[in-house]
Formats: structure tokens, sequence, C-alpha cells
């Protein structure tokens, strides 16, 4: 394993993975317990619609991309907030049609032809420096907006109602949020697939939720559990010459099942000793 | 003389169409410790939301010390009812209390006042120690007082509470009801409660709300209240432990 790391494609790797992991510990906590894993779903699958409309009209990825997720994302949340026993249902259409219009601009793109695996599971080891710019940037951003919010967003998370009674705007700060996750998941997609992106997002929070105290400490946890079920995943994918991102999601799904387990046998045993 | 805290004229309000509440008028009187029964579905919750501001009217007026509820947020405390709450959220009791605070200057974050004024609604509560611990792991009761905190941590002068004895069992509903006495004598107090026996040696007024509201200046809850409030659902009243004799009316 130490000898993978003299070769760049694997120290772009490691990074790429560590970032990916802090943005998805910081997001993905928020994404969790406000149970929008459907909606951040929805916006990863939406924004192959953006891939689509990039490669069709010859404008950059990142605009492309970044412009169409966000659109999907705001139509979400506005109906989201409008008819919350429906979003749910337009949520499924929108992911839908995105990846339909993704494809069929793609069919209709001269010479161009993306394979769609690529984009599903990404390619840690093929990322290049530029894009570990991006991510960096990425990262700032995000732990930033999530320190400047911290308070706002830790209270409409918990209880929004009671955030407007006390003067908070509820509704512009879930718009900066959900656009926060678009541009995490448009950037994060890129490197890791969207399928990674969705597992990073849910898996660690969902392990970290039950041994946290704060939301704070739920991101901290969730982030190091990121990084090693990445690390983890990456080293076998090495070693056994696998798929990486689908290692790492299996690795991850394993900490998953490993965490209920012992979740069931802690119950079982204070039930025992009472 | 006490003056009238709360005014409410000609108040209608309806769900996508469905009437909740029509041509409702009355007023409290500062200090009051308001009782609002009803059968479920009558609008009690709505009425609180009404009054508080999350819900805007659809006719009539809300006055809170002669302003818009808008305009007095900082005087009014809120008790929501707790099922409305995600209950696995990683979140302290001290983080919980704070939000009573909201909102904070986002450059400078808490300020030393919002974690006094904090600890303080916490030590009122006689919860103090356990401002650290995870809400989800504190009893029924502690929880609600968690709750009570929170909304008293801009130290309003009327406290609404949205039934709060629903998740405690009937002794920490009596410690409850005392906690709320005691907060009676500098604060109005709205409370929405089936526990229509234990609070007739609590509260100076009652509210029947069912549709429509009849306000009584009395502490003691009669049957023609009963009838009135619950006149829909007499399984409610038997759920909840009122005397036979109730019954006996309702079944001519």
């Amino acid at each position: 394993m130490i000898e993978a790391l003299q070769f760049e494609f694997m120290r772009n790797a490691i990074i790429a993975g560590c970032f990916a992991s802090l943005i998805c510990g910081v997001i993905g906590t928020f994404v969790v317990v406000n149970r929008l894993v459907f909606l951040a779903g929805g916006i990863a699958h939406a924004s192959y619609g953006g891939i689509g409309l990039a490669f069709f009209f010859g404008i950059p990825y990142m605009l492309g991309t970044l412009g169409f997720s966000l659109l999907a994302a705001m139509i979400m949340t506005a109906v989201a907030l409008k008819s919350k026993h429906r979003a749910d249902t337009f949520i499924g259409i929108i992911w839908a049609v995105g990846m339909a219009t993704g494809i069929i601009l793609l069919d209709k793109t001269p010479g161009y032809n993306v394979n769609l695996m690529s984009y599903l599971f990404g390619s840690i080891l093929a990322v290049p420096n530029s894009d570990l710019w991006w991510m960096l940037g990425l990262s700032i951003i995000t732990v930033l907006s999530a320190a400047f919010l911290y308070r706002d967003l830790l209270a409409i998370s918990y209880d929004d109602e009671f955030a407007r009674l006390r003067g908070v705007s509820v509704n512009l700060i879930y718009f900066l949020f959900i656009g926060l996750i678009a541009v995490s998941i448009v950037i994060i997609i890129r490197v890791v697939g969207l399928i990674l992106v969705i597992a990073l997002l849910t898996i660690p929070p969902y392990i970290a939720e039950k041994y946290s105290r704060s939301l704070f400490m739920m991101m901290a946890l969730s982030s190091i559990l990121a990084v090693l079920f990445n690390l983890t995943g990456l080293m076998l994918a090495y070693t056994y010459n696998l798929t990486s991102g689908a290692t790492i999601i299996l690795v991850a799904a394993a900490g998953f099942f490993l965490s209920m387990g012992m979740d069931a046998l802690l119950k079982k045993k204070q039930v025992d000793i009472e | 003389m006490n003056e009238p805290v709360i005014q409410v004229e000609n108040l209608s309000f309806s769900y996508n169409g469905n009437p909740v509440l029509i041509d409702v008028s009355f007023s409290i009187n500062e200090k009051e410790f308001v009782a609002l029964i009803g059968p479920n579905g009558g609008g009690k919750t709505t009425l609180i939301k009404l009054l508080i501001g999350i819900l805007k009217p659809r006719k009539g007026q809300i006055r809170i010390m002669g302003k818009t509820p808008d305009q007095v947020t900082g005087q009014i405390g809120y008790v929501p009812q707790d099922i409305s709450i995600n209950k696995s959220f990683p979140i302290s009791v001290m983080d919980v209390v704070l939000m009573g605070r909201l909102p904070f200057n986002r450059w400078t974050g808490l300020s030393k006042k919002d974690t006094e004024a904090a600890l303080a609604a916490l030590k009122s509560m006689d919860m103090l120690d356990m401002r650290h611990r995870k809400i989800d792991d504190l009893s029924g009761g502690q929880r609600e007082r968690a709750f009570i905190a929170r909304a008293l941590a801009t130290d309003p002068k009327i406290l609404f509470l949205d039934e709060p004895t629903a998740n405690i069992d009937s002794r920490g509903r009596g410690e409850l009801y005392g906690i709320l006495k005691e907060l009676n004598k500098t604060k109005t107090i709205v409370v929405v409660s089936h526990d229509t026996m234990v609070l007739s040696s609590y509260v100076t007024a009652v509210a029947c709300v069912n549709k429509d509201v009849h306000y009584h200046d009395d502490a003691e809850i009669t049957e023609e209240m009963l009838e009135m409030g619950y006149h829909q659902c007499p399984v409610e009243i038997i759920a909840h432990g009122i005397p036979h004799r109730i019954l006996k009316t309702h079944g001519k």
C-alpha cells in the first residue's frame, strides 16, 4: 500500500477522498437530520441533465451542471416548502426528467459519448489536479457557510416553526442550504460519482447520529468515518484491483451494518443486565 | 385593575376551505391562567398558533398587549406539542434552550447575555445539571421543562403551552402544573390540555374551543362547559377520566 503513494493518481485519490468526506460530513449531517436524503438523491440524478446540456451546447461543464442542478434544487425546495406532503412525488419527477434530458441531449451531441458508468461511480483514481482545487475551494465555502449559519441551520432543522416564531428567515436559509447541497453534490459527483455521493452523504452521518450529542459532533464524527471508509475502500480496490467507487460504498455499507449489529448487541446486553 | 393582554375580535380561520375557527371573540386579562379545552380537531392548536403569530387570521384581528403578535415576539413564550419535534435529533438541552434567544448576530455568534439568559431559564426550571445531556435522553417531564426553559429565555410576559402534559405520568403532571402556577405569579399563561380534572385547581379561567370559543372567567370546569367543549366526541371524555355522571348526560 505504501508504495502506491508514489503514484500521483493515488495521492490525488486520497486527497479527493478526504475533501469529499469533509464536505459530505458537514452537508450530509444536515441532509440526514432534515430527512432530505431523497431530495439529495434527486439533485444528484437531475444534474445529469446539466451534463447533457453542457455537452450539447458546448458550454463549460461546471457552468451547465451547476446551473441545471441549482435550478432543479430550487424547484424541488419551492415545492417542498409549499406542499410538504407531495414533495416526494415532485422530487421523483424532476429526478427522472433530469436524467432523461441528459441522456437525450448526449444522444444528440455529435461525436460525443460520455460513459454513464463513470458518472454513476465516478473515477476517484483519475482526479486531475484542477479538480482538487475545485474541491479545496468548495470545502472552504461549505465549512465557512455551515459555521456562519450554524445556529440558524440548527434551529430550522430541529424546530422550524419555533425558529420562524423567533424571527429567523426560515425560507431564505432553507434555499441557501439546499443551494449549498446542490453545489456540493455537483462538484463531488465529478470526482466520485453520484452513487458514492449519496452513500457518503447518508451512511456516515447516520452512524454518527447515534453517538453524537450535538450537530457539530455529528459532523466531525461523520467526516472521520467517511475518511475511514474512503481510505479503506481505496486500499482494498488497489490491492485486489476492484472498481474503487463501488468498493468504497461496500466498505461504508459494511460499517453501517456493523454499527447496527453492535447496537442490537448492546441493547440485548442492557436488557440482560436489567 | 388588570388590563386585557390578549384581545381577539371576530377571528375566523380555515385550512383549505375547512373552517376551523368561526367568528371568535374573547379577551384574556393579565396574569390569568387560562385552560383551552375541547375535542381534538376543535381548533385549540390553531388558536394558539394564531395568537403567537405563526398562522395569520383569515378574518378578524388579534391584539397582544395592543399590538399584532409579530410586533411582540419577545413577549411571547411558546411551548409546542412534544410530538411535533424530531426525537432522535442530536442536540443538547443547552442548545435547545439557546434557540429561545434567536436570532443571533451571525458574525459575533452567541453573546454572553444569551448564554446567561439560557442558564437562568434552565435554573428556574431546575434543569441546570441536565444542560449537557442530549434532549432525547431526558424523560418526558424533563424534556417538557427544557422546552419551557426555551420559552422563558426571553423572559416573556405571556406563556403559551400546547398539551405540555401529553407525555408525562400523573405525578409529573401535578408537578408541571405547580411550576406553571409559580410562573403565573408574573406571567399570563394559556395552556391547551385535556387534564380537565387536575387543571381546575390551578386555572383562573377556561375557554372551550370547538370552532367557536366560549370563555369562562371562572376556575371551575362545569358539566355545561365540558358539554360545550366536547359534545362532538364523548369517547374522549371517558379517556380523560371525567366522572360518570357527565357520561350519563351524554347518553340521554
